[in-house]
């Protein structure tokens, strides 16, 4: 089976790079959030496999959505694919819990190399 | 239509354009400071030429503007300017630590200008299949009486502010991209091909 996806990001075009780099089986049971709050709101409702975050958005940015996934406890695993390639910034990420930092514009086969990395392909 | 406008798709687009340049651009600047910068979602914002000096007017508080020429293929080409707020100045200066005679208010101003234009330029011409090459960055001391020279070239403004914050200070400075309307028709094609991909 599928497992159960979520993209994360207020561009349109940047929730669409990464859906085209998914494989096909991957779109059945996926869903889709504009900013932070909507994130946690599905991510409280639903099993959510592997979400793929987008730092820097408004009402709630990536960095507010790992916190809520720590204070809540809930089982995710987070790729983070941001256009703030800073180190500290990368660092930051992974420390609150992300399995790997992606820049953006996403490479296809970067992503599912570190999707094969953790086991998720 | 005109060829300024956007549709909502196009515009959202750009935006991702923007964001990754602008990215690499706060990228190069925290290396150049060697500190962090919290980046927000840049606000963009598209002026019709006619409309520019009367759009400038509420910014009359930018004291200091750094001007930077920008030529690439396909008629893509423009100016860039960088305005930053008076009380922005003195913070930039002591975010950089140089004692006065290292180097000049202007140079430190145009190191900094020169970093963020051209790395973003680059990294958004890169995006769009095109590359960039530079005019040396100069400090305007009249935009007002610049705009006006230049006013029938530039058909088109691309305005983005950037708001930096960096650690205990935080400094906020628009860019903004003249750009004839060739260029922008050109975006546009470029963009709508990148859509059709999706």
């Amino acid at each position: 089976m599928s497992p159960s996806v979520l993209i994360c990001d207020d561009s349109n075009m940047a929730r669409k790079q990464v859906l085209r780099s998914l494989p096909e089986a991957w779109h059945e049971n996926m869903q889709t959030a504009t900013n932070g709050v909507e994130a946690l709101t599905i991510l409280r409702a639903n099993k959510i496999d592997v979400l793929f975050l987008d730092l820097t958005m408004p009402n709630i940015d990536g960095l507010g959505v790992l916190q809520g996934i720590q204070k809540l406890n809930i089982e995710c695993n987070v790729f983070v694919i941001s256009a703030d390639i800073q180190p500290e910034m990368q660092s930051k990420v992974l420390a609150l819990g992300a399995k790997s930092f992606l820049k953006k514009p996403v490479e296809a086969n970067f992503l599912l190399q570190e999707l094969q990395q953790h086991n998720l392909l | 239509m005109n060829a300024f406008h956007l549709t909502e798709d196009q515009r959202d687009c750009l935006q991702e354009l923007i964001n990754i340049a602008m990215g690499q651009a706060s990228e190069q600047l925290a290396r150049y400071l060697n500190t962090f910068v919290y980046l927000q979602v840049p606000n963009i914002q598209n002026i019709d030429g006619k409309y520019l000096t009367q759009v400038l007017n509420e910014e009359e508080s930018a004291t200091d503007v750094v001007s930077q020429g920008f030529f690439g293929y396909e008629g893509i080409r423009g100016e860039a300017l960088l305005m930053y707020q008076s009380e922005n100045l003195g913070r930039i200066t002591d975010l950089l630590g140089f004692e006065p005679e290292e180097l000049t208010h202007d140079e430190e101003l145009i190191d900094i200008s020169s970093i963020l234009t051209t790395t973003f330029l680059n990294v958004f011409a890169d995006q769009i299949d095109n590359k960039m090459s530079y005019n040396a960055p100069k400090i305007l001391s009249n935009v007002k009486d610049h705009l006006q020279q230049m006013a029938f070239n530039w058909d088109f403004a691309l305005k983005v502010n950037i708001n930096y914050q960096v650690v205990d200070y935080s400094f906020n400075c628009n860019m903004i991209l003249l750009i004839p309307e060739m260029a922008i028709t050109n975006i546009k094609k470029v963009i709508n091909r990148i859509l059709e991909d999706y």
